[in-house]
């Protein structure tokens, strides 16, 4: 373990060992006083080498934290007075500005699709309906009152049709243009996976430096293990391929349910 | 018939509404979690439950039980529609009297098919 220290705590273990050296010393010849004295040194030693790693560590969790910036998109005014707490909640707005264009998107989508189902359904209709006697007309069975009728219709009919087509043609492009909700979220979300990744590397490692200096100091941590409540549900799973336990998808899931007499 | 749809995002609720709407179920009301969704069930003249699983306050798991519990509810078809997919929570629901199970992302072939599969086994019963 000791050659993976850090150049400040493999010192202080240098320190260690000498001062235990000389502690001996000091004690083999009777200088009580002597002897105190380095127990303090090292005490010392000890307190200062934790606190200057803890410091560094701050520091660069502090930086990371500054660094998350997306110029373009700030959602929280940075006067450059704000402290790291609210830099996570700026994290946390631009989640939350993800879900409410996400959301904004699909009700969009979902009003376009609204209003071309009926447009769509009424096509339908009416083109049905003129095919029925058109096809009389080649068969040369319309009176010539149903057929001044059809006439009218026909025309009619290429009026809507045309509208129609404009309204579905419009509404087509506003659902494509939508869509642009995911270029403008994936750079957030990548801003905001990119801070997550930052802030995970230096807490492992300050847990590491925490670790060694825990085992130096002779400091135990009971683990506690929290367990999950099952109703409270896990969300969409990802990576789904890699877990046994989560099914693929509907056909496994009428597999499961079918063989539980379902 | 008149179905419940229960769900905490609203674009959800809306997806589910409209595909009911084009099976011909044109009733539905809305709840964005259990605790909404009880009273509205307990009021009565709800036939049908849809409900997703993971909700803050009341999940539907927990609506599910409180449903089978109730001598009044008891007997309401419940389709859970939900991004769970864990065999431990399926067989669960399962075991809590789920009359369906429908995992997102899903098809609206999938849901019609259970939802017509539910009523195909009411009938049978009858």
């Amino acid at each position: 373990m000791s050659n993976t220290l850090r150049p400040d705590l493999g010192e202080f273990e240098h320190l260690v060992k000498d001062g235990a050296v000389d502690l001996l010393a000091h004690i083999e010849s009777g200088d009580f006083s002597g002897a105190i004295k380095i127990i303090q040194e090292l005490s010392e030693a000890r307190h200062t080498s934790f606190y200057n790693e803890v410091g560094t560590l701050t520091r660069s969790l502090h930086d990371a934290i500054r660094d998350f910036q997306v110029d373009s998109l700030n959602l929280v005014e940075d006067d450059g007075t704000s402290d790291d707490a609210s830099r996570m909640t700026d994290a946390s707005d631009r989640l939350t500005y993800v879900i409410e264009m996400t959301n904004s998107a699909a009700n969009k989508t979902m009003d376009m699709v609204d209003s071309s189902v009926p447009v769509a359904s009424e096509l339908k209709a009416q083109a049905k309906s003129l095919r029925k006697d058109w096809g009389r007309l080649i068969q040369r069975d319309l009176t010539p009152q149903e057929f001044r009728n059809l006439y009218k219709r026909i025309d009619t009919f290429l009026e809507y049709a045309d509208d129609s087509a404009t309204t579905l043609h419009s509404n087509l492009n506003t659902i494509l243009l939508e869509q642009g909700y995911q270029d403008l979220t994936g750079q957030v979300i990548t801003r905001v996976n990119d801070l997550i990744r930052d802030v995970e590397e230096k807490l492992v490692h300050l847990v590491a430096v925490a670790g060694r200096v825990d085992s130096i100091s002779g400091i135990e941590h009971k683990e506690s293990e929290s367990e999950h409540d099952d109703t409270r549900g896990y969300g969409p799973a990802i990576n789904k391929q890699d877990s046994p336990e989560v099914l693929n998808n509907q056909d496994e899931v009428d597999d499961l349910l079918s063989s539980l007499g379902f | 018939m008149k179905i419940l749809i229960v769900d905490d995002f609203s674009t959800m609720r809306r997806i589910i509404k409209n595909l009911l709407r084009d099976l011909g179920f044109t009733n539905t009301v809305e709840a964005d979690d259990g605790t909404t969704a009880l009273p509205i069930l307990q009021a009565g003249s709800i036939d049908f439950l849809v409900t997703d699983w993971n909700m803050p306050g009341m999940t539907g798991i927990e609506l599910l039980r409180a449903v089978r519990a109730d001598e009044k509810l008891k007997s309401i078809p419940v389709l859970m529609v939900t991004a769970e997919a864990k065999r431990d929570q399926i067989i669960s629901a399962a075991q809590a009297g789920v009359n369906g199970y429908v995992v997102k992302p899903f098809t609206a072939v999938a849901l019609k098919e259970k939802i017509e599969k539910i009523f195909e086994r009411i009938d049978s019963v009858k």
